[in-house]
């Protein structure tokens, strides 16, 4: 019972940047169409940036953050602004090819710019053991876990109530009739890609803060997209739960069966439940009337 | 406000310190794929305050010409080839979409197009993106005013509305952001002939009222006519007939052809019509 527990405290904190990652995911998907294969490798480059400031410049956690997610947002922005407008319009597979080919560059970038050595980010917070009822979590893992939900909290007042957020909901609707009401493409897109470059951003930092920095810390993206996909690729909030049902999945299946099956085991999750919900647990269905 | 006695006169039959038109096109030729000749050379206009109807049958290119002045082509790969379209005079051919909608010149598209997923209410926000938080309040109230109907569902998720109730939000949609100009893609398009008569009321009230210029684009000649100013009759791309609308409406050939008064059944093209003259003002 001990060790269920541990798993599922621990899958749930693990799930949380999964499921902040799977949002960025799909933030973009929802107002662009498409599927950002680079997501992980952001995450991983802001961690690396968020790594060398606070060895060169000052360890202030505050300072670090504001720093990284400032550093995040631009990347989205110039990501957009001079790789993904110049494709538009062409075919999604060239796209979705693009964004691969971002990946790739990302990825060689860290061993270019850094090393191949995994570091600690020592910010001199989030390493201390929190002990609750039987359950003990690391400060950071705690963090992201209330980063979560507080992210997840904010998309959901954002796509609700804020004119940007309901004109993207409108884009992902129908882009053309979008911009037959003044809703400028461009706009919506580089707010997404901020936002969505910010939120991997900040689970790529607190991912660091738990376990250190690696040039294979993109493998992160690669456990988010089943996330996004089985809360449903358009559902930016569903993203973010499943992120959680992922991590709990794999650490319950590599506790208990071997660790053989941890990393397959979201992938076997999304076959089982697509097969099911074939939108994903939370992905709106196309409304129909005739 | 007093309409000149010929409305659709082209710049040398204009008086010479007339304001220019709300809208107007100039030889225009719009291209698909750099392949598919959608509109070849048709000039149209419409004054400041006049209803105009663009009628013409399936495919004759009358949605294309609403795509290029409301700046979408470039989304379905169409160019405006030749020609171009004037605002009041200033050239807005090359202008992207939101910055038309900015200038007051709203194309409510075919098939209604309401975002299915969002409320009434969140349709009506989209459609003031371009407005600021205050004059939207006030505009959603007077879009409330107009069309109880929507008031009553506002809450209401829009896929799930009637075609007509459907209409009815595309159009207070599109007036979100206070146009000076609305175009109305096939606003009757598949709805009961009562609902029709609501729609066209309210056009035509906010013709008056809001001192609004139509551009009415239809395949119901016989109920655009009724209402309009103004008529033009376009056919593969191209004008062949056009007039102040009760002169055409009597027109025997567009009786024949486009208000059923013919008894042949099948349908004909003006250009079948032997003794039809055609006009060659457009074509110089
Ligand atoms: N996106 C497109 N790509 C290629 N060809 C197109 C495209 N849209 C329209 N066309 C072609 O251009 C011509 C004019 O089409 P358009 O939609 O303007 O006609 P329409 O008068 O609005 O017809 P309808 O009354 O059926 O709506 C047609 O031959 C059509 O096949
Ligand atoms: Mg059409």
């Amino acid at each position: 019972m001990r060790l269920f527990a541990d798993l599922v405290a621990s899958g749930i904190a693990i799930g949380a940047i999964y499921g902040l990652i799977a949002m960025g995911f799909a933030v973009i998907y929802k107002a662009t169409g498409l599927a950002n294969f680079a997501q992980g490798e952001m995450s991983m480059i802001v961690a690396y940036v968020a790594w060398t400031i606070s060895t060169t410049l000052t360890g202030n956690v505050f300072v670090v953050v504001a720093g990284s997610i400032v550093f995040a947002v631009l990347l989205g922005l110039a990501v957009e602004r001079f790789i993904m407008r110049p494709m538009l319009g062409e075919p999604i597979f060239s796209t979705v090819l693009v964004t691969i080919g971002v990946a790739v560059v990302l990825r060689s970038l860290i061993t270019l710019v850094w090393d191949a050595y995994p570091h600690a980010l020592n910010l001199g917070v989030g390493r201390d053991v929190v002990k609750m009822a039987s359950v003990s979590l690391r400060g950071a893992q705690i963090a992201s876990i209330l980063t979560l939900l507080a992210v997840m909290g904010a998309f959901y007042l954002f796509f609700r109530f804020s004119k940007i957020g309901v004109a993207m909901r409108a884009v992902a609707a129908d882009d053309r009739t979008a911009l037959l009401m003044g809703v400028s493409a461009a706009r919506i897109h580089a707010i997404a890609w901020g936002c969505s470059s910010a939120i991997a951003g900040i689970a790529g930092v607190l991912f660091a803060l738990v376990y250190d920095l690696s040039p294979a810390m993109f493998q992160l993206g690669l456990k988010s997209f089943p996330a996004s996909i089985l809360g449903g690729l358009d559902s930016v909030i569903g993203s973010g739960f499943g992120g959680i049902l992922i991590g709990v999945a794999e650490n319950l299946a590599g506790g208990y069966v071997g660790s053989g099956l941890k990393d397959v085991a979201g992938f076997l999750m999304i076959i089982v439940i697509l097969m099911v919900q074939p939108f994903g647990l939370f992905g709106e269905r196309e409304i129909v009337r005739v | 406000m007093t309409t000149p006695s010929h409305p659709h006169a082209g710049d040398a039959e204009r008086a010479p310190d007339a304001p220019p038109p709300m809208i107007e096109f100039r030889n225009l030729q719009v291209v698909y794929d750099d392949a598919i000749e959608a509109v070849r050379d048709v000039s149209l206009q419409a004054e400041k305050g006049a209803l105009v109807a663009l009628l013409g049958s399936n495919g004759a290119g009358k949605s294309t010409m609403l795509k290029a002045m409301s700046g979408i082509l470039y989304a379905e790969e169409g160019k405006i080839d030749n020609g171009s379209i004037h605002l009041e005079g200033a050239d807005i051919s090359a202008f992207a979409p939101d910055e038309i909608v900015r200038r007051g010149v709203v194309h409510v598209p075919e098939g209604r197009r309401v975002f299915p997923a969002l409320t009434v209410e969140e349709n009506l926000q989209v459609g003031g993106f371009t407005t600021s938080a205050s004059v939207l309040r006030e505009r959603r109230d007077h879009a409330f005013e107009l069309f109880p109907r929507l008031a009553e569902r506002r809450d209401q998720i829009a896929g799930y509305m009637s075609g007509g109730e459907q209409q009815m939000l595309a159009i207070a949609r599109g007036l979100m952001s206070g146009p000076r100009l609305l175009a109305l893609d096939e606003p009757s398009l598949g709805l009961a002939p009562m609902i029709i008569d609501r729609i066209y009321e309210v056009i035509l009230d906010l013709k008056k009222k809001l001192d609004l210029t139509v551009l009415l684009v239809e395949q119901n000649a016989a109920r655009a006519l009724e209402i309009a100013d103004y008529g033009y009759i376009l056919e593969n791309g191209r004008i062949v007939l056009d007039g102040p609308a009760d002169k055409l409406a009597k027109n025997e050939d567009v009786q024949e052809f486009y208000l059923g008064a013919g008894q042949s059944g099948a349908h004909k093209s003006m250009r079948d019509v032997k003794h039809y003259k055609r006009r060659k003002r457009w074509l110089s």
